[in-house]
């Protein structure tokens, strides 16, 4: 049965149960890709994939059930799910339904279709092809990736709420294994846009030049001293510490900015945004998890925090308008919080004058060990490091070995300058992080560690797009505590 | 769930363009969820997944294609996607499908899906309080009572048809405490292969004990020192490094295309001699436990190093066939969405003669790892980096204060050159695995073990 066919199902379920306030969630998505090594494609992957979940307001609370079948069995299981489960809660927050009838900013969808079959392995073997041609270091065993994905999104609820969704991305990326004959270094890039060889080129050339980088570095000093964070380093820290920002774990006493806003969190340097529509983002919505409009903001204007962000639960407890940041992981998971595109705004300074202003310092372009070494609730972090020193306002030798160390509340003071040009790294979940390169004043550097790597970044978009992965065959593993359906 | 013959016309679909194997992973799995905070029950996550993958492989080529419609029609557009992907071709191969029956080792008393709300609350709340009520620094409790049925049925054409039903049950409790403004946190995350019979055996109220002490311990503790030194790293949870270190670097998944410290090592002294490292996935009602694997091969127990000397790898069909071995059991996926591959599932460092006290004992300066956290590793060089979630400093062969912040980082291959002293006292620790494949339970385990020199990250 379609969508439309199970939505009828499930309002005649829902009504007959005596069901006044539900809402309908709908994803679903088509991800194709390949995968090439040795000039030869090793996966090819079409998924189709989706599903729906219901929620209700059952007693004051939100009951919730989700299914990939769309049968009539499953539309009265989930209702009667959802119901039961409803019953169990006890939180007494208040819960809310999006009411229909607001409006809504256009956005621009990427106006890409998904490549044929043909286009697709054709792209792939050929940045295999250049991906081995960058540079003799190269090892056979790299390999590169292209991928497309379309993704649809509905929501429908009982209040007259009826939106839906649809873009498409298509990318590429390169992993590039590097050797010097004495030891094995790699790096992944991934960057979206149509299927070309100049994007194969961008992102060959980058991977290949960031995996090289790390050949025969030298061990940095144990100092504090200035650092300056590139686009990527500082993307993987918002990463990392954007949950501080979530109201919902700033009124379960998880984040230290609670009852910060209106304050000064951050040295004036720092305008820290959140924009739904940013161009880099290839997922541009202008709705968010619950159906409540998307829009851009400042979530720290020149060092002082302007907002945290809010859905309708979290808004209704603060008493205040969500900010939109509604959040789904995906189809099934519960409402929660995060960014769309976050990033911290440009500064004025160019790069080099960047450079030149940190005097003598280090450069810090791949940051380690995120999950491990990164407490988001404390903000303390001691983390696995990689880059060049800074000598004279000049990068000079690449260094590893070394951990960088701080509280993120901290960081956030202290820095003074921004370069001029915000860059997107890959997307990490449904969240853009950007940055231009950050100058941070006195951070402790240490030399601890014989070994640099890169942090294992998910390449997952929209909860289709976590197949790119599969087609690195040795992409970073994690091991992970982390609350998930097990 | 798809009836024999069904699954026969769709293989026989998917072999239509001269695929020499493929395969159907159907799956129906329910995952149940409820989550505490603040003191009350505050979220339920319950999530019905229901596709199937169709896989064709002809040489080192490997097309997949996945649905959700898993009617005889949709599975066959799925197939028929999958065999025009991989080219033009004839059909080569008259699929036969013969039911396998492996049975299952991992009995199931009180299955949970149908245990009621009410009950699993009721153990969850247990926890909770437990951690709530364990000290005045305790500022607030989070408590995740989690359950999974996973339906699975694979055929093949080499004649495989079967099905198999895991069903899986944890309980995670993460404490936080606060002394003078400072706070952090403790957790304890027991999981079994079992239903709600679990909690038989165990306690959930220890479970949220344990999370609240490690928590209250960790808040009055200073930072961890950095430097090299001697580390005992305590059993369970502590396998992670073993895992992390050489687990992952011992996968079909990197070591088929010679991106892993360890290709072309076996038979090689890769390890200290005290090192025995075992995956097993036949312990009855484990975490990592299966009947069979993901491809349908029995899962079993593969001795990875014994004395020191790498043994065998774990391996996968289609990464086996680039490096021309048989499969080991150790084919896993998350769901139908995830192309599989060579994966843990029980992975422990079998124990040695060492006394605990004499590990400790023999450190004259080092860190005491009680209990680790989290990692990741990168099996293309072999670096790891783990989190210590309680760990104390060793003095004299005391152990002394905890100390926080700390993290033992090291390549692989050299870790566990330096395990030098193993005690006795197996336990394992659970956990979700990630990688290529998705996310997936596995067990890790050692007994104490002592590395004679690791870089310790502290500040």
């Amino acid at each position: 049965m379609d969508f439309r066919e199970f939505k009828d199902a499930v309002v005649a379920a829902a009504t007959a149960a005596g069901l006044v306030d539900y809402e309908l969630y709908y994803e679903q998505g088509e991800s194709i890709s390949a995968g090439s090594v040795q000039r030869q494609i090793n996966q090819f992957t079409n998924a189709n994939s989706g599903g729906v979940c219901f929620r209700a307001v059952i007693n004051g609370k939100i009951g919730a059930a989700s299914t990939e079948e769309l049968s009539t069995e499953q539309a009265e299981s989930i209702v009667a799910r959802a119901i039961e489960n409803g019953e169990t809660i006890e939180s007494e927050e208040k819960v809310f339904l999006c009411e229909g009838g607001k409006s809504y900013e256009p956005y621009a969808p990427s106006g890409l279709a998904i490549p044929a079959t043909s286009e697709l392995v054709d792209a792939a073997i050929d940045a295999n092809d250049r991906l081995l041609k960058v540079d003799s270091r190269v090892e056979e065993s790299s390999a590169a990736t292209a991928m497309a994905e379309k993704a649809h999104i509905s929501i429908f609820n009982s209040k007259g709420l009826d939106l839906s969704w649809d873009n498409t991305a298509v990318g590429m990326m390169a992993m590039a294994i590097t050797s010097d004959g004495n030891e094995k270094t790699n790096a992944y890039e991934m960057k979206f846009g149509e299927l070309s060889g100049d994007l194969a080129d961008e992102i060959t050339a980058e991977a290949v030049r960031s995996a090289i980088s790390k050949l025969g570095s030298q061990v940095a000093p144990t100092a504090v001293c200035p650092v300056i964070f590139s686009p990527d380093a500082m993307a993987s820290l918002l990463m990392t510490f954007c949950s501080a920002f979530s109201s919902e774990n700033a009124q379960k006493g998880l984040s230290l900015l609670a009852g910060k806003e209106g304050a000064v969190v951050a040295s004036d340097a720092v305008t820290l945004v959140d924009d739904p529509f940013c161009e880099k983002n290839p997922f541009r919505i202008n709705f968010d998890g619950e159906g409540c409009p998307a829009h851009r903001k400042n979530v720290i204007e020149k060092g002082r925090l302007t907002t945290l962000l809010y859905n309708l639960k979290t808004a209704a407890v603060a008493g205040r308008e969500t900010t939109g940041n509604a959040s789904r992981a995906n189809y099934s998971a519960p409402v929660g919080i995060a960014p769309f595109s976050m990033y911290l705004e440009a500064g004025t300074l160019t790069e080099d004058e960047l450079f030149a202003k940190a005097g003598n310092g280090v450069y810090i372009n791949s940051l380690g060990g995120l999950h491990a070494g990164a407490n988001p609730v404390s903000g303390d972090f001691s983390l696995q490091s990689a880059g060049a020193m800074i000598e004279n306002g000049k990068k000079t030798t690449p260094v590893k070995s070394f951990t960088v160390a701080g509280n993120f509340y901290e960081l956030l003071g202290k820095i003074t300058d921004l370069s001029n040009e915000v860059i997107f790294p890959s997307p990490s979940g449904t969240t853009t992080f950007g940055s231009p390169f950050v100058l941070v004043d006195n951070l402790s550097i240490a030399v601890k560690y014989f070994l640099q790597r890169k942090t294992p970044r998910s390449f997952a978009l929209r909860g289709v797009f976590v197949h790119f992965m599969r087609f690195i065959s040795d992409a970073p593993f994690v091991f992970s505590h982390r609350r998930r359906a097990a | 769930m798809i009836a024999r013959e069904v699954c026969r016309r769709v293989l026989q679909k998917a072999v239509s363009t001269g695929a020499d194997y493929a395969e159907i992973f159907a799956e129906n799995t329910v995952n149940h969820t409820i989550g505490m905070i603040a003191d009350k029950v505050d979220s339920i996550r319950d999530a019905t997944i229901a596709g199937a993958a169709v896989r064709v492989y002809k040489g080192l080529r490997s097309v997949m294609a996945t649905t959700v419609d898993t009617s005889e029609a949709g599975l066959i557009r799925c197939a028929e996607k999958a065999a025009e992907a991989l080219g033009q071709g004839k059909a080569e191969i008259e699929v036969v499908l013969r039911e396998r029956l492996y049975g299952d080792i991992h009995p199931i008393r009180i299955v949970p899906m149908t245990a009621g709300n009410a009950a699993k609350v009721d153990i969850l709340k247990e926890a909770y309080f437990a951690a709530r009520e364990y000290s005045d620094a305790i500022k607030q409790v989070e408590g995740t009572f989690l359950d999974v049925d996973h339906n699975i049925l694979i055929a093949n054409t080499e004649g495989i048809y079967a099905q198999d039903r895991q069903i899986r049950t944890r309980l995670i409790m993460t404490a936080i405490a606060e002394k003078n403004g400072e706070t952090q946190t403790g957790a304890c995350r027991p999981g079994r292969r079992m239903g709600l019979e679990m909690f038989e055996t165990v306690s959930p109220k220890e479970t949220g004990i344990h999370a609240a002490r490690q928590a209250v311990t960790m808040a009055g503790a200073g930072y961890c020192p950095a430097g090299v030194m001697p580390v005992a790293i305590d059993n369970g949870f502590g396998g992670v490094i073993f895992h992390e270190a050489c687990g992952h670097s011992l996968e079909a998944t990197s070591v088929a295309y010679g991106r892993s410290q360890f290709s072309g090592k076996l038979g090689q002294m890769i390890a200290n001699p005290k090192v025995t490292a075992i995956d097993d996935g036949t312990i009855p009602n484990a975490w990592g436990s299966i009947n069979f694997d993901d491809e349908g091969t029995p899962s079993r127990r593969n001795v990875l190093i014994e004395n020191g000397v790498l043994k065998t790898y774990m391996i996968d069909k289609f990464n086996g066939r680039r490096m021309g071995m048989a499969p080991t059991g150790n084919a896993r996926r998350e769901s139908y969405a995830f192309t599989t591959t060579s994966r843990m599932t029980n992975t422990y460092i079998a124990p040695g003669d060492d006394k605990n006290e004499d590990i400790i004992g023999s450190i004259e300066y080092g860190l005491y790892a009680k209990e680790m956290g989290g990692g990741s590793v990168n099996p293309v060089t072999g670096e790891f980096n783990f989190a210590v979630n309680e760990g104390y400093l060793i003095r004299n062969g005391k152990v002394c204060e905890p100390v926080r912040g700390a993290s033992l980082v090291g390549k692989g291959s050299e870790v566990i050159k330096n395990i030098d002293m193993v005690g006795s006292e197996l336990d394992m620790g659970q956990g979700m695995c990630g990688s290529s494949s998705g996310s997936i339970p596995t067990n890790v385990g050692q007994a104490m073990v002592r590395v004679s020199s690791i870089t310790v990250g502290g500040r």
